[in-house]
């Protein structure tokens, strides 16, 4: 009996060490951040001066501020223009990568060279490219639209480039599913007379599900805290049309220093992304098909 | 056979061990150069003056061999922030440059070393006397002043004005009025813009949605454009309580008429290409597409170095209350908190005399603060050709002073986004200009 107990606790302790040094990292970097945000949420600080406990008066600030509540709405279309125009794409894209056809090893390494650079520096490309006078897009087109001053077209254009940024990312995770969808699932449903449509509806998308999870929950957790290209491109205008939430919560911390009500936008955003990822688990817990066989 | 956890604890301690090792060895190098010297850190966002700065300290470094000055650059986009961030950090440099705008912050939260005391009275003798008062909060000296801007003038591509049958004579005295009573401005603006069919802006066949050529810049730019055009109007951006009161009747036509200028006449960039591009004029300038360019001392070099046309420099526009113009000064502030106060006081005091600013002015970087380096920077200009004096002649009529108070960023902040819309088109001035003169005060009272 003994000698189990010291097996056990043994194992624990092993356990433990092998964990350790993830879980440092988790605890820095990821913990105590959330715990300190939480904190300043709670205070006023403004970087350099002494940093004074408020109560709820940053939240009664913040959840009362109209320019945050337009922030949240454009964070909200701008996560429904991109998710799914993204998720169609790379799915398009995936399914056309792997049917084998000439030249599909070199559209896998232009689709994802976008997803592997800085996107910051893709974001200044694209403002020289989308720039009213002289940019190379209106060059081309032989006109000149104001694709990021108009605030019709801001918003739009900055989810295009980001959605040029990350289809790779979709692309290659789509093409993981497929690839690993069982041959003679596929083979079986030829010799019963599917024909490509139906394979792809009633066999493929079924089982790329677990796939299907993982992407809509890492692209819908990346949209609502999209920033680079934010920044590069509109720094949140014109008018605001672009104002995300991150972008709002920078502005608010380093523009304005107001630290307070930057940590509350945080929380408020940690939260949306919280319940939207248990919605999320929620909806494919029983649709998730792990087994194929 | 050691035991498991004895290897697995050995190997965790190991690594515990490397990364002390790591960090101490980082502090170390971070903190201590290779010789005996001090090291004292000077950051600045100018990267002409940081060269200047180089040779000024390999000077000030062969006279004070105990101490290295390391010159660090930080963009002016990234300034602010980081600097913020530094001194939140305890990781500022010794020595930072800080603008009329930010100081006050600093000076506030006690991070910043009073120079008044901390330099003795003959090393602050010979300072310009503007910039000294503009970093003056509660009757001390929060900065060592380095560069003193004169005023705004107009730089002009004489190729330009040639074209249109100008001289230079002929943008020297320009006048400008929101009634339209005594304007000269429009009239000589609308000869030299053009269209992309070549049709100038004061032809019927001109089409301003199309421009190929522009007369002048003026978009947002506070230091160039606003204060001046406030200032020559009779208006104020600030009043002696530091409230914002740009909204005033005078004001309003202040903006009325900038705004115009791009989108009534049509004779400057939209502002579609210079709110989100604070180089747009600069760069349509220099690349010899806009005759007239507003702007100060702090382009000189940048136009010197830049422009493969003839240029020049005339006095700017006057308005219905003179030709006045906002003046501006640069300081290096004193970390508070720096490991090196001693030092870092000699290296104050190197910067703020004729000797360590001389460097400054002779390599024609900026306009230097500290008034016997003054005259090298006039002779540089001189050398080179360049009439500087448009932007020291416009001193007389009276200055207009930058945006000051601790509350500045946040007003900046909250204000920019409407001014925006004002000068896009898509906000009437009127109420464009009382609702971000709101937004700046409502950041003051909270």
């Amino acid at each position: 009996m003994r000698s189990r107990g010291r097996l056990r606790r043994r194992s624990a302790i092993t356990g433990y060490a092998l964990l350790a040094p993830s879980l440092f990292g988790v605890v820095c970097f990821l913990l105590l951040p959330v715990l300190v945000v939480l904190w300043l949420s709670f205070q006023s600080w403004d970087l350099i001066g002494p940093i004074t406990f408020v109560g709820l008066d940053n939240y009664q600030s913040v959840l009362s501020d109209g320019v945050f509540g337009n922030s949240l709405l454009v964070t909200l279309i701008f996560v429904a223009l991109v998710v799914p125009i993204q998720t169609l794409i790379g799915l398009g894209a995936a399914t056309l990568l792997t049917r084998g056809l000439p030249g599909s090893a070199w559209f896998r390494t232009i689709y994802v060279l976008p997803w592997i650079c800085a996107p910051l520096a893709l974001g200044v490309v694209w403002k020289w490219i989308l720039a009213p006078t002289d940019g190379a897009l209106n060059t081309l087109l032989g006109q000149r639209v104001e694709w990021l001053s108009d605030p019709a077209l801001a918003l739009p254009a900055v989810a295009a480039v980001v959605i040029w940024t990350n289809v790779g990312y979709v692309t290659l995770f789509f093409m993981a599913g497929l690839l690993n969808i069982p041959g003679q699932i596929l083979e079986a449903a030829r010799i019963d007379g599917a024909g490509a449509v139906k394979m792809f509806w009633h066999i493929k998308l079924p089982l790329l599900r677990p796939t299907m999870f993982f992407v809509l929950v890492t692209t819908v957790i990346s949209a609502f805290q999209v920033f680079d290209q934010v920044y590069a491109l509109t720094q949140g205008g014109p008018a605001r049309s672009t104002d995300v939430v991150a972008a709002r919560i920078y502005y608010e911390a380093f523009d304005a220093f107001d630290l307070g009500r930057a940590a509350v936008m945080a929380v408020v955003l940690l939260v949306i992304l919280v319940v939207i990822t248990l919605a999320q688990q929620f909806y494919f817990r029983r649709r998730v098909t792990y087994e194929m066989d | 056979m050691a035991k498991r956890s004895t290897i697995i604890a050995a190997g965790v301690a190991g690594v515990l061990l490397v990364i002390a090792g790591a960090v101490t060895a980082l502090n170390f190098s971070s903190s201590e150069s290779s010789s005996d010297a001090t090291t004292v850190t000077v950051r600045l966002w100018d990267e002409q003056v940081a060269a200047a700065y180089e040779k000024s300290f390999s000077a000030f470094e062969r006279d004070n061999p105990d101490i290295q000055v390391g010159v660090e650059i930080v963009p002016w986009d990234d300034y602010f922030e980081k600097l913020r961030t530094d001194v939140a950090g305890a990781g500022a440099p010794d020595v930072f440059w800080v603008d009329g705008g930010s100081y006050p912050a600093y000076a506030d939260a006690g991070a910043l070393l009073d120079i008044t005391t901390a330099l003795p009275a003959d090393a602050q003798a010979g300072w310009s006397a503007p910039v000294v008062a503009q970093y003056t909060r509660d009757a001390t000296l929060w900065g060592v002043p380095q560069l003193a801007d004169p005023g705004i003038a107009v730089y002009y591509n004489a190729d330009l004005l040639g074209d249109a049958g100008l001289t230079a004579d002929d943008v020297s005295a320009l006048t400008w009025d929101p009634t339209g009573d005594n304007d000269t401005l429009i009239g000589v603006l609308q000869k030299l813009t053009k269209d992309y069919n070549g049709n100038t802006a004061d032809s019927a066949e001109f089409d301003g949605s199309n421009l190929s050529q522009y007369g002048y810049n003026a978009g947002y730019d506070l230091q160039a454009m606003v204060l001046n055009y406030l200032a020559s109007n009779g208006a104020q951006f600030q009043d002696e309580s530091n409230q914002y009161a740009f909204a005033s009747d005078a004001g309003i036509a202040s903006f009325q008429y900038l705004v115009d200028l791009m989108n009534k006449w049509q004779v400057a960039p939209s502002a579609a290409d210079t709110n989100t591009n604070g180089d747009f004029s600069r760069e349509q300038f220099l690349q010899g597409k806009m005759a007239l360019f507003q702007s100060g001392v702090y382009n000189l070099a940048n136009v010197s170095a830049g422009a493969n046309f003839d240029w020049g420099v005339v006095r700017l526009p006057s308005g219905p209350a003179g030709a006045i113009s906002g003046v501006d000064g640069i300081a290096a502030a004193g970390n508070a908190a720096s490991q090196h106060p001693a030092e870092t006081q000699r290296v104050l005091e190197w910067l703020g005399s004729a000797a360590g600013s001389e460097f400054i002015g002779a390599s024609g970087a900026a306009s230097p603060a500290v008034l016997a380096a003054q005259p090298a920077y006039a002779a540089y200009w001189t050398s080179e050709n360049v009439d500087i004096s448009p932007f020291y002649d416009v001193l007389a009529a009276g200055t207009a002073p930058a945006p000051r108070g601790a509350g500045w960023p946040a007003a900046e902040n909250a204000m920019r986004p409407l001014l925006d819309e004002v000068f896009i088109g898509r906000t009437p001035v009127d109420s464009g200009v009382r609702a971000a003169q709101n937004a700046a005060n409502a950041t003051q009272t909270e």
